[in-house]
């Protein structure tokens, strides 16, 4: 059944629109300056470095590539989710948060592989600035996208009980546009930190 | 550990591959129950200008092309002068279709879109004014 954007639920605004949502994009706008700082910090610090290793030497552009598909994709199924319930496709929007679910915890394995591997090369928070700088952004990164797991598994868990109904679109935008932040800043981190070479 | 990713990496990607298959099988399997001839129906896109789920996944398809784009231009050395602006495109580009598309700003008041893009610019001005002050950029 078809059926508008869910109108503010109760009360009136002075927007008119819904306060849950003015509040999450107000908190998206702030976590810009978050992970922005951050990633400045990194651009900051790029090329100096006293000691290895570097991250020319440590970098695995293929692995982190399909990484970063992964987690695009999770924001096509994410959003899928979304016109699931505003459907009212309940079956549809419990698949679609499992596939959303699975997707980033395939790019959490994947971020844990790659520290891992980093570590193994000699490559700690307290080696270099390139590794306070990388782990630090990065590690904010990953457990924004943990969290954000653990927002959609809830949401899975909420449909089954029937907590969680087709009147209730809107925690499902709200989870969806955390999401979809959290993909954006990885493109943003892949792009500058992974792909831009310095000179 | 000479190709960590065979390791991990593909085997990864196979498990994500297989699980999505999964997914879509049973998303496409026959619903018998009764909502099902009226939920038949819905596969148009949503009230309000609001993409449709094919839509959505030709912009997912869309957007993976831009990053397999962008590991391709990073390989060919006879654009490396250039690299830095063209992946800067190509990840604005991805960037703006998200926000636009699947956050949809696009549909949405433009209070959100004041919101969010305030917040942006005051990140840009940080990242602007910490890097030329200090003397750092982008390579």
């Amino acid at each position: 059944m078809a059926h508008a954007i869910a109108a503010p639920a109760g009360h009136e605004t002075n927007t008119g629109l819904d306060n849950r949502k003015l509040l999450m994009w107000l908190f998206l706008g702030s976590e810009c300056l978050f992970f922005g700082s951050f990633i400045s910090a990194f651009l900051l610090y790029r090329n100096r470095n006293l000691v290895g290793p570097y991250p020319e030497d440590l970098f695995d552009i293929p692995f982190t590539s399909i990484s970063s598909f992964v987690l695009l994709m999770s924001s096509v199924t994410m959003v899928l989710a979304l016109s699931a319930i505003q459907r009212g496709d309940m079956r549809g929007l419990r698949i679609w948060l499992v596939a959303t679910a699975l997707l980033g915890i395939s790019f959490l394995s994947g971020q844990a592989f790659e520290f891992t591997e980093f570590y193994n090369e000699g490559l700690t928070l307290k080696t270099n600035v390139f590794g306070t700088t990388f782990f630090v952004l990065t590690g904010f990164h990953g457990t924004h996208v943990a969290v954000g797991v653990l927002i959609l598994l809830s949401m899975y868990v909420m449909s089954t009980q029937g907590t969680l109904t087709s009147e209730h679109s809107l925690a499902v935008e709200l989870a969806g546009l955390y999401w979809h932040f959290v993909d954006i800043v990885w493109i943003v981190i892949f792009t500058l930190i992974y792909l831009v070479q310095p000179t | 550990m000479e190709n960590p990713e065979l390791v991990s990496g593909i085997p990864l990607i196979i498990i994500g591959v297989l699980g999505f298959l999964a997914v879509a099988g049973l998303l496409f399997a026959p619903d018998r129950t009764p909502q099902a001839a009226s939920e038949a129906t819905q596969e148009v896109a949503h009230p309000g200008g609001h993409p449709s789920p094919a839509q959505y996944i030709g912009i997912g398809l869309f957007l993976g092309a831009i990053t397999a784009v962008e590991v391709w231009v990073y390989y060919v050395d006879a654009i490396a002068d250039a690299l830095t602006p063209i992946l800067l495109v190509l990840s604005i580009t991805k960037f703006v279709v998200v926000v636009l598309m699947f956050m949809h700003l696009a549909f949405d008041s433009k209070i959100f879109s004041t919101l969010f893009v305030g917040g942006l610019l005051l990140a840009l001005s940080l990242f602007v004014v910490v890097l030329t002050t200090l003397g750092a950029g982008l390579t």
